[in-house]
Formats: structure tokens, C-alpha cells, sequence
């Protein structure tokens, strides 16, 4: 139960913990308070708090796939939040952002959605098991654990980004931003998968004898990108587009920057 | 922006063909029962006919949550202690797909059987 525990909080918190230190790496060279990162936190904390609350009402909606589609949704929602977010990120061209709070505000709505629906998860786990005698102090351990472990992988990742000159870690970050947005939706599009809302015929390709979903780096793959071993046809396109979409963002931000240099 | 309309176009169809499709198959569509007891799934293995789309109904009834998870069949979801969850798989090729409970790994084990003979109930 321990190490049951550790791995499945784990996996939850890498996700949020990844996107949290790329979006926060970005805020320094922009120049950006991060007090969106308190808010988003907190917002997140109470959004899966509500959700968790109400999951087994949520399950039951659309005819028993309510989970699938309302974590697709959060999940769509947030990919909106980073496609704005890269758009202005680009706007500013490496220059400190004081053009209002769209960028906060659209970085900590994808923290709140993501925070949301994997937090939720972690409570229904930790409040499933917390209360029966002798699992207790196990999970409670397991749990702090796998969170702190995820934090931890979140911090260097954020050093890492960091110890990079500015203009660097921001195209590093947009990148990573890319990738992350992108396998977001991959993963909404098989939650709609499991609910038969699209109908697949078969994967398109199986890399699981090359690197396993379930290994660490499959898990830190699937946290990153969106790692999945046999993906569906639409899935694969569905994140294809994706990376088109944020790579559209990207450019439109940069060509319609202000800051755009003057040429001499 | 012209670009973005029409991505959000193509997808919009594309989903829609596709929600059709699911309608159409909807009728069709075998069903199977799991139950999770102590922690284990009964019956632990579930055979089911090769290329078809098939519904699982996996009933809890523990007091505990669970979490139904595979890898090979990409599938993961919460089902609250004394609730049922649908979850829909294939189609699949011949094999053994694996599944199990991700709060319980130890004891609750279990595969989906896909065999070209197998009949759909």
C-alpha cells in the first residue's frame, strides 16, 4: 500500500508539478508577479475539493461517462488557456510584460483546471483509504511522499529552465508549453475514446516494446507530451493539430509583437 | 484567423462524423459485467470477441474506491466505492490485455481475453 500510495499520487502531481515550473520559469524573464501562481494553487485546491466531492454525481451524467467528459472538458479548457498564454508570451518577444493581466490570468486558469482534475483524484484516493484503521498512516505516508517527489522533479526542472539565459529558457519553455498542450489533448481525446464518444478502429502503432507507458520514463514521457505506446489514428491527429494550433499562436504572437526590433 | 476557423471547422466535422459513427455502432455494442470484491475482480478474466467494440460494466462493490486502469487497453477510471462505471474497449486484435485496480495493485489483477472465436453475448 506504501508504494502504491507514493506512485499513485505521484503520477498526479508530475503533470501539474511540470506545467507549474515551465509557466513559472517563463514569469521571470517576462518579468511577471507570481502571485497567478497563488491564485491558481488555491482556486485548483478548491475546484478539486469540489470535484472530488461530487464525483460520484459526475459519473453518472451522459449516461454513466460523466468523469471522461468533464475531464476532457478541463482538459480542452486548459489547452485554450495555454494556446492565449503562448500567444502573449510570444507578444512579447523577451520583453518584461506589463500589458494588463491576460497572461496571468490565462496561466493560472490552466493551473486551476489542471490542478483540478488530478487533485481531485488524489482525494478520492487519500479519503478513500485514510479512514479505514491500518491503512492509514501507510497511504498518509505513501501520499506525502509521491507529492514530495513531484514537487522535487518540478523544482530542478525549474532550476534547470532558469540557469538558462533568458531568451533561451523562454523558447525552451514555449517548446515544453507545446508539448504539454499538445499531450493534454491527446489524453482528452482518448477519455472521449473510453466514453465511445469517437469511435476508433485500432492503434496506429506500438511503441510499447520500446519504452513501456508504465516505466518511469514512459510515465515522465506521458506527463511531458502526452506519451501513449499504442495511439489511435484520431489521436494521433488530434495532436498534430494541436502542435499546429499552439505553433499558429506562436507566430501570431511574434508577428504582431510591439516589441518587434527595428531594423537599423 | 482564417487558419484557425477553419481548424476549428475541420474538427468540428470531424468529431461530428465521428459521434455519428459511435451512434450507429452504439446499437451493436456487447456488453460484459466485472465486479470488484475484496479488492479482486470478478471474474478475472473476460473473453471478448476479436475487432468488436465491446462495454464493460464494472460494479464496486467494496466501500473503498477504485481505480480500473490499463495500460494496453489505455484505459483509467475512479469508481467510487458501491457505484458502477461503463468503460468501453476494442476494437482490439487477438491477445491478452491486462488490467487492474489501481488503488489495490497487489490483489486486484485482471486481463481481457481477445480471441477471433469468442462469442459476443
Amino acid at each position: 500500500m506504501l508504494v502504491n500510495s507514493v506512485i499513485i499520487v505521484l503520477r498526479e502531481v508530475l503533470e501539474a508539478a511540470l506545467m507549474v515550473s515551465v509557466l513559472l520559469a517563463i514569469s521571470r524573464p517576462l518579468q511577471l508577479r507570481t502571485s497567478w501562481l497563488k491564485t491558481g494553487l488555491l482556486l485548483g485546491l478548491v475546484g478539486a475539493v469540489a470535484y472530488g466531492l461530487s464525483i460520484g454525481q459526475i459519473s453518472e451524467l451522459f449516461e454513466g461517462v460523466g468523469q471522461e467528459v468533464v475531464n476532457a472538458l478541463l482538459q480542452f479548457a486548459a489547452f485554450v488557456s495555454l494556446v492565449v498564454s503562448v500567444f502573449l508570451i510570444a507578444r512579447q518577444n523577451c520583453e518584461p510584460y506589463r500589458s494588463g493581466s491576460l497572461l496571468p490570468v490565462a496561466m493560472a486558469s490552466a493551473i486551476v483546471l489542471t490542478v483540478s482534475r488530478e487533485g481531485s483524484e488524489i482525494l478520492v484516493f487519500v479519503s478513500g483509504f485514510v479512514q479505514m484503521e491500518g491503512f492509514a498512516s501507510n497511504v498518509g505516508i505513501g501520499s506525502l511522499v509521491g507529492a514530495a517527489i513531484g514537487y522535487s522533479v518540478g523544482v530542478l526542472f525549474y532550476y534547470f529552465l532558469l540557469s538558462l539565459e533568458d531568451r533561451r529558457t523562454l523558447r525552451i519553455s514555449v517548446v515544453l508549453l507545446t508539448l504539454i498542450a499538445s499531450g493534454v489533448i491527446r489524453q482528452a481525446t482518448g477519455l472521449l475514446i473510453q466514453a465511445d464518444w469517437i469511435t476508433v478502429m485500432g492503434p496506429l502503432w506500438d511503441t510499447s516494446g520500446l519504452l513501456a507507458e508504465e516505466s518511469l520514463p514512459g510515465q515522465l514521457l506521458y506527463a511531458l507530451i502526452g506519451y501513449e505506446a499504442t495511439p489511435s489514428k484520431v489521436e494521433v491527429l488530434m495532436y498534430t493539430a494541436s502542435i499546429t494550433a499552439m505553433i499558429i499562436a506562436i507566430a501570431a504572437g511574434l508577428k504582431t509583437s510591439p516589441h518587434n526590433r527595428m531594423k537599423s | 484567423m482564417d487558419l484557425i476557423l477553419r481548424e476549428l471547422r475541420s474538427r468540428f466535422w470531424l468529431i461530428a462524423a465521428a459521434s455519428l459513427l459511435a451512434a450507429v455502432a452504439y446499437a451493436a455494442t456487447p456488453e460484459y459485467e466485472i465486479e470488484i470484491k475484496n479488492h479482486l475482480f470478478v471474474p478475472d478474466v473476460v473473453t471478448i470477441p476479436a475487432n468488436t467494440k465491446v462495454k464493460l460494466v464494472v460494479y464496486n462493490r467494496d466501500a473503498t474506491p477504485e481505480e480500473f486502469e490499463s495500460f494496453e487497453l489505455n484505459r483509467e477510471k475512479v469508481i467510487l466505492g458501491g457505484r458502477k462505471a461503463i468503460i468501453f474497449i476494442g476494437p482490439l486484435a487477438p491477445g491478452e490485455y491486462p488490467f487492474f485496480g489501481e488503488f489495490n495493485a497487489q490483489t486486484a489483477l485482471g486481463k481481457i481475453v481477445v480471441q477471433d472465436d469468442a462469442d459476443a453475448s
